[in-house]
């Protein structure tokens, strides 16, 4: 089970802030393309624009995820 | 050393307290200097009622951290504050406080300077501002990039 946590807008688009996955993707960018494949084919985003963390570390990469992992997707920071 | 303080949270933040305690705690230091950040209550669209800082307990602390870990690195204060609100926050209210104290003027305003520039582009929040008949995610404007530009000229 991997948790995933929205933020921003991007919690607004996935109309949740937080969701336990238990699906097939094994990294980052699956899991990526996945959760958001309804929002990028209907044109409201471009997956590109979406920034990610793994267990609190923000990550520009695609690396392996394990049962355990917190992910988090989320916009630019706009700062405070 | 430095005496820093960092505090991120929903609850009010009340800056004259803060800085009665951050000016007590750095009475010997030779240079205090402090800001304080509020909602404006106006913006392009309108009047607004309030912001909403969408925050990640955790990342946002070691966001704000690693700011002032530069900002310590870069002027050598010997205190720094940064208190920084997060959840709604009506129009008037405070939402950040940033302070720091070095023996002599200069590096305490650039010191509280450089922090607040970071803060304003690299923090790691997500800002909804909702006034009269809107409500609209903003990201760093073209004046917040020019001020942490600054930064790294010359």
């Amino acid at each position: 089970m991997i948790e995933i946590l929205f933020f921003g807008k991007l919690a607004d688009a996935m109309q949740a802030r937080r969701l336990s996955y238990a699906g097939d993707a094994k990294t980052l960018y699956g899991l990526r393309d996945e959760v958001f494949a309804a929002a990028v084919a209907g044109g409201h985003l471009n997956s590109g624009d979406v920034r990610m963390s793994v267990n609190q570390a923000q990550v520009f990469d695609d690396r392996p995820l394990i049962a355990g992992d917190e992910v988090a997707f989320f916009p630019v920071f706009s700062g405070g | 050393m430095v005496l820093r303080d960092i505090w991120v949270g929903e609850a009010p933040i009340d800056p004259a307290a803060l800085h009665a305690a951050f000016l007590a705690a750095h009475s010997h230091a030779g240079a205090v200097v402090s800001f304080t950040g509020a909602v404006r209550g106006h913006t392009r669209d309108g009047a607004i009622d309030h912001l909403w800082l969408d925050w990640y307990p955790g990342m946002t602390e070691a966001s704000v951290a690693a700011i002032a870990q530069d900002g310590e690195d870069r002027f050598a204060p010997a205190g720094l504050m940064i208190h920084h609100r997060a959840g709604k926050i009506a129009a008037g209210e405070a939402i950040v406080f940033v302070a720091a104290a070095s023996p002599h003027r200069r590096a305490a305003f650039e010191a509280a300077d450089y922090v607040m520039d970071r803060l304003k582009s690299e923090a790691a929040f997500w800002k909804r501002e909702t006034g009269d008949g809107f409500t609209r995610w903003v990201e760093p404007t073209a004046q917040d990039r020019d001020d942490l530009n600054r930064w790294s000229r010359g």
